[in-house]
């Protein structure tokens, strides 16, 4: 397959959850910034609560993400499946802890002052 | 209501190359070598086939007219039909404007043709008017002979408990009204058929038992239903493995399964429905042996069988202006029924400035998308060989596949081709094609439909 074939078929495949993506990239930025303009640190900042909030979001992708395919738990089957249902729960993962740590951040900023 | 999205595909590719995406492309690929041409060429059919072979010839020829015969505004995604009629997808979600995939300098002839003039390079069309050409592909599809089967028409599904997932997307919609209202009444019998010729998608019968079944098992009645599946033949499915597969699970999920038995006719007010037993000796039993010709027999043994749902398979075979053409297969298996090509290089076998491609050509398997995706780049290959004085060199594999849905969130990604008996030709190392996965079901529900659109615009 050609690299154009390959952009085709992944334009065609994200079409329809296009208004999530730029919902999400949007939310992302933006909490970064605000929370960059008073002082936050992607590198620095830690919160274990909301590490492990994120981490229990991440994991119940395993549930959901099976059911928005019309699936279930249940039918996740072979060692390619749990590769690829795993992979889906670390972007969930990742996902939550950039929106949550940023806020977590403003959250304690807003109540110090 | 078909929705028009804020930005086609197409402008969102733009976008892209503007972007830079197109710099990656190696600069062979962005200047495929075209070839200069005065010739005429006409495409018959502007399906999954038809679409693909349109838009690869465009960006191959310069010169000459493409012109694409086609009278339907709207493109069908088919492999869709069996989630809608499942009640998986919403019936939108299959249709697309033919406008969206149809390229540039392409002579779009929203018309039926109606004959082929072979000797003398013709195509007649509904107005009346005539095509003349210098290469012909033929991608008219398939006809679905539901009057073969006595009583029984595409406008009785929905009705007096009939379901038919092939008849069109809004027969699949109401095959689905007809399976949740036989699964409301809470009983009854279902009985499902198979065709005794070629069909399109030959899983599509199987894969509406087993959703069927996924829905029985979910409304914890399972054992107030009965459900028969009868085949015309010994077998359910070409690939040995998967037909033995199907067999075992059929019985394992209590479906009575009954052999050599075609149905011949239906009474949808008294919901009976008759089936002629062919017999395993009977030369109905292979399903590339039966012509229209052949069909009925005097004292052919039958059985009359009540149901309360049944799924009707019609038979199938190449359209009737194609049956008729001097195109048709004269002698072997598909003689009278399907397109006569080289099943390899998909040339025709006689008039070699014919090409074939799609449901329409006959094969022992390939009634896919899947195969088309596969054909195309041949056709293509051969067709502009052939333009050139050429001997075609490209060989299609026979390769075919079907997403083998074996209850509603599960499926096996069985592709196979010609050689060693319909052997299995996995795409991908990690999909083991014997394995139910979810990962399969996946590809169904949100990949094929992608790739689809991208076979359609030569990209795949
Ligand atoms: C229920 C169902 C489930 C399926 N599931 C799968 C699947 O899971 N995977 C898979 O790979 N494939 C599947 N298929 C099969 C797939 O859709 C077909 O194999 C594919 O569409 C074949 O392409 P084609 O161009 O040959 O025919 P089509 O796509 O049917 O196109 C034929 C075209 O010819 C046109 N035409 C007809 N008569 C004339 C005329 N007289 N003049 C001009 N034009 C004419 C029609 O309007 C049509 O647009 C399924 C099909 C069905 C019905």
């Amino acid at each position: 397959m050609t690299i154009a074939g390959a952009i085709t078929i992944l334009t065609y495949a994200l079409a329809p959850f296009m208004w999530l993506l730029i919902i999400v990239v949007i939310v992302v930025t933006g909490l970064h910034l605000l929370a960059y303009l008073r002082g936050y640190q992607i590198t620095r900042y830690r919160h274990r609560r909301t590490t492990l909030l994120a981490l229990i979001i991440g994991l119940t992708a395993i549930i959901w993400v099976p059911w928005l395919t019309h699936s279930s738990l249940g039918y996740v089957a072979t060692l390619f499946d749990w590769v690829a249902l795993l992979g889906a729960a670390a972007a969930t993962f990742l996902v939550a802890l950039l929106i949550l740590q940023p806020l977590s951040y403003l959250i304690s900023f807003h109540n110090d002052q | 209501m078909q929705k028009t999205p804020l930005l086609t595909r197409r402008e969102l590719l733009k976008v892209g190359s503007s972007l830079g995406i197109g710099s990656l492309l190696p600069l062979s690929a962005l200047s495929a070598n075209t070839l200069q041409t005065q010739a005429r060429i006409v495409i018959l059919g502007g399906g999954a086939a038809g679409m693909a072979m349109a838009n690869r010839l465009a960006k191959r020829l310069q010169g000459g007219t493409i012109t694409l015969v086609e009278p339907r505004e709207t493109h069908h995604y088919q492999p869709g039909w069996t989630l809608v009629a499942s009640g998986v997808w919403n019936a939108d979600k299959t249709m697309r404007p033919n406008a969206q995939f149809m390229p540039r300098g392409v002579n779009w002839v929203r018309k039926h043709a109606t004959g082929i003039d072979a000797d003398n390079k013709r195509i007649t069309l509904t107005s009346g008017e005539a095509l003349e050409y210098d290469f012909l592909v033929v991608a008219t599809g398939i006809q679905l002979n539901y009057h073969l089967i006595e009583g029984m028409t595409p406008e009785l599904v929905g009705q007096h408990g009939i379901g038919s997932v092939y008849a069109s997307i809004e027969g699949a919609s109401r095959t689905h009204q007809a399976i949740q209202t036989w699964l409301n009444s809470g009983h009854g019998k279902g009985i499902f058929t198979a065709a005794p010729t070629p069909v399109k998608c030959a899983g599509a019968p199987l894969k509406m038992t087993f959703t069927t079944l996924s829905r029985l098992e979910a409304s914890g009645q399972r054992d107030a239903f009965k459900v028969d599946y009868m085949a015309p033949g010994a077998g359910l499915f070409s690939q040995p493995w998967v037909d033995e597969f199907v067999k075992q699970r059929f019985d394992d999920q209590g479906v009575n399964r009954r052999h050599y038995y075609r149905l011949s006719a239906i009474d949808p007010h008294a919901r009976q429905a008759e089936f002629a037993f062919v017999g395993p000796e009977s030369e109905f039993t292979s399903h590339h042996e039966l012509r229209e010709a052949e069909f009925r027999r005097d004292n052919q043994p039958s059985v009359i069988a009540d149901y309360d749902f049944i799924h009707v398979v019609p038979p199938m075979s190449a359209h009737d202006f194609v049956k008729q053409s001097d195109l048709i297969a004269q002698d072997g298996p598909f003689r009278g029924e399907w397109l006569d090509v080289d099943i390899h290089t998909l040339q025709h076998n006689r008039y070699p400035e014919v090409f074939g491609i799609g449901d329409v050509i006959g094969a022992p398997i390939n009634k896919t998308a899947a195969s088309v995706k596969a054909q195309a780049p041949v056709v293509e290959e051969n067709l502009l060989a052939v333009m050139q004085g050429k001997t075609p060199p490209a060989q299609h594999t026979g390769y075919t596949s079907c997403p083998m849905i074996t209850g509603i969130g599960k499926a096996m990604l069985v592709e196979f081709g010609y050689a060693d008996n319909f052997a299995f030709m996995p795409s991908f190392p990690f999909i083991d094609p014997t394995d139910e996965s979810w990962a399969a079901w996946v590809m169904k529900d949100r990949m094929l439909q992608p790739a689809y659109y991208a076979v359609l615009e030569g990209q795949a």
